[in-house]
């Protein structure tokens, strides 16, 4: 896969703007707020179509103007795409593929696929459970595409499921259908993650053991809020309607719902210690460095070619050691976006064989 | 907006944008040439309004919009009284009339179980239609309902409810009502892939 061009209209600074990549390494260099982040999130948007920054689309579109458009051309497997997304301040957005329209983010999802790698990402090992789960579902939309409908269902039911909870007086037997659908929705999520994870979890290890020399073991479990002894349909079924059961006065009293997915969590454990309260700053960095090598591999090995990395902010903080062995590990293989403001924490290969840009005020300058 | 018009033309802007998909700029403009038509034709339009208001109600069977107390689908003697398929309202009576496949009759629930709208059970006409399923000794309930979450819901419901009665079904998949669920998953799947070769 290789972004091959992209083209920005009134997204965040950038008034217009056209890159042509070129090369596995692209470095974009500047000072603080020239950009470079904006650029990182129009890919990311592009290959996700969700900001890990943004609010509301608003955020998105440059001040003053109404509407914002990217445009990518990818080269991929089997055939090349144009994607082309267009975003409102209203909120409403229009997807393309090749210049058809797209109802559905399903049908629009899947074309570009990218590993995303920021300072933020540390808020995986530090942050609350929110975190994880958005890295868990961020990670399953971009493997599986559908489970970006999957889970706008789970969360449509979630509304209203608490909306009748809110509701004064309660019919308990209007709890029910929601209750099913809950359960139904919510078990397809369960089995995704349940899934990923058993996947993601071998590879994050070794990476880890590479990274850090063996020097510390990494445990990765997935902790849904429903017990699931093992990724059964009928099992995961079972356990989701028992808890519901068990924490229907709960959710009476607290008018919510306490059920499911949107509950879940996912532990990292360094040595057998969680890894939130014990890993110190360079440990967290490592873990989540094995963490993003883990996706790479897998959504290599899942969709037959590498998706791009990211990396925002982040190469010039691992030491050169890191840098090197994450050089040979994505060589000649992975289109690799890297934002940085100075040049000189570069292990010196990094740079050599780059194309390296200047971002200087909402412009992408060639160096 | 209207506030620079005259009033009598700012109320009719104002009462024309209470209309749904009526924006400020299509009531101007609605507005604007309601002006330049003929008096006849003003009266025309307002006595039809009236007319349809005070005269069209809801068919006391089945609740499908009818200006005769029974519609014209229930009066209907040649019609299957054992068979009623449940729609969302009175606009995919007409759908499914135009394909002219369905010889059953018709029930129209008045919209579809949806808390956040503050529309339960008690909002639409669900226990008629029990009443209904019972007294007529219904053979089959279709539920026709669009496959949306509160679709889904609201045939959750009315499944758990009729079964005991009669043999309730489902138009989109053609599933029985609360059948095995991880074969609906695997069809949902199914569905989604479909609609990604014919791209
Ligand atoms: N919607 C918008 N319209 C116009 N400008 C915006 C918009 N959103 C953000 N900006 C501007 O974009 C700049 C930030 O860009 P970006 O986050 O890409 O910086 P950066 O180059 O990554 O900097 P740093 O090195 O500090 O991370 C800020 O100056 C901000 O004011
Ligand atoms: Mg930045
Ligand atoms: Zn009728």
């Amino acid at each position: 896969m290789y972004l091959h061009h992209l083209h920005l209209w009134h997204f965040r600074n950038y008034t217009e703007q056209a890159i042509t990549f070129s090369g596995n390494q692209t470095i974009l260099l500047g000072d603080n707020a020239q950009g470079k982040s904006n650029l990182i999130e129009a890919i990311l948007l592009l290959a996700t179509l969700h900001s890990p920054r943004a609010q509301r689309d608003g955020d998105l579109i440059q001040t003053n103007q109404a509407m914002a458009r990217l445009q990518a051309d990818v080269e991929r497997q089997p055939d090349p795409a144009q994607l082309t997304l267009t975003l409102r301040a209203s909120g409403r957005r229009t997807l393309a593929v090749n210049q058809q329209t797209q109802r559905r983010q399903v049908d629009f999802l899947g074309y570009l696929r990218a590993v995303f790698f920021s300072c933020l990402d540390l808020e995986l090992v530090r942050g609350g459970p929110g975190q994880r789960r958005e890295w868990l579902d961020q990670t399953l939309v971009q493997l599986e595409p559908l489970y970006s409908q999957l889970l706008q269902e789970y969360q449509r039911v979630l509304r209203q499921r608490n909306a009748l909870l809110r509701q004064e007086p309660l019919t308990p037997a209007h709890l029910t259908p929601w209750n099913d659908l809950l359960i139904q929705t919510g078990t397809r999520l369960i089995r995704r993650r349940f899934r990923l994870l058993e996947r993601l979890a071998p590879l994050a290890q070794t990476w880890h053991q590479r990274i850090s020399q063996a020097a510390e073991a990494l445990e990765i479990t997935y902790a849904p809020c429903v017990p699931v002894p093992e990724n059964d349909h009928e099992v995961i079924r079972a356990q989701f309607q028992r808890q519901l059961e068990v924490k229907l006065p709960a959710e009476l009293a607290q008018k919510t719902t306490l059920v499911g997915p949107h509950r879940d969590e996912v532990q990292f454990r360094l040595n057998g210690h969680p890894a939130r309260t014990y890993a110190s700053q360079g440990q967290q960095r490592t873990l989540v460095l094995a963490l993003k090598m883990a996706e790479l591999e897998l959504l290599e090995t899942i969709l037959g070619e590498p998706p791009l990395l990211l990396l925002d902010d982040v190469l010039a903080e691992l030491d050169l050691k890191r840098q090197q062995q994450l050089l040979t590990i994505i060589s000649e293989r992975v289109q690799t976006i890297i934002t940085t403001t100075d040049l000189e924490r570069f292990y010196p290969p990094w740079l050599a064989g780059a194309q390296q840009f200047q971002v200087v005020q909402g412009q992408v300058i060639p160096r | 907006m209207s506030s620079a018009y005259t009033r009598p033309l700012a109320r009719l802007i104002e009462r024309l944008q209470r209309l749904p998909g009526i924006g400020p700029k299509s009531a101007q403009r609605l507005a604007l040439h309601l002006l330049k038509q003929p008096d006849q034709e003003i009266h025309a339009l307002a006595n039809a309004l009236l007319e349809a208001k005070q005269q069209v109600g809801h068919c006391q069977i089945c609740y499908h919009l009818s200006a005769e107390p029974i519609c014209e689908i229930c009066a209907n003697p040649e019609r299957d009284n054992q068979t009623i398929c449940v729609v969302t309202d009175s606009r995919d009576v007409i759908a499914l009339e135009k394909t002219r496949e369905y010889r059953g009759k018709y029930h129209v629930l008045g919209g579809v179980i949806s808390p956040m709208d503050g529309i339960g059970p008690e909002q639409l006409t669900i226990t008629a239609l029990v009443k209904r399923v019972g007294e007529t000794q219904a053979k089959e309930v279709i539920l026709a309902l669009s496959p949306t979450i509160e679709g889904e819901t609201t045939i959750l419901y009315l499944g758990r409810l009729l079964q005991p009665l009669t043999r309730v079904t489902r138009i989109a998949s053609g599933l029985p009502v609360g059948g095995d669920l991880e074969y609906a998953d695997e069809l949902t799947l199914a569905k989604a892939l479909e609609g990604r070769r014919e791209l």
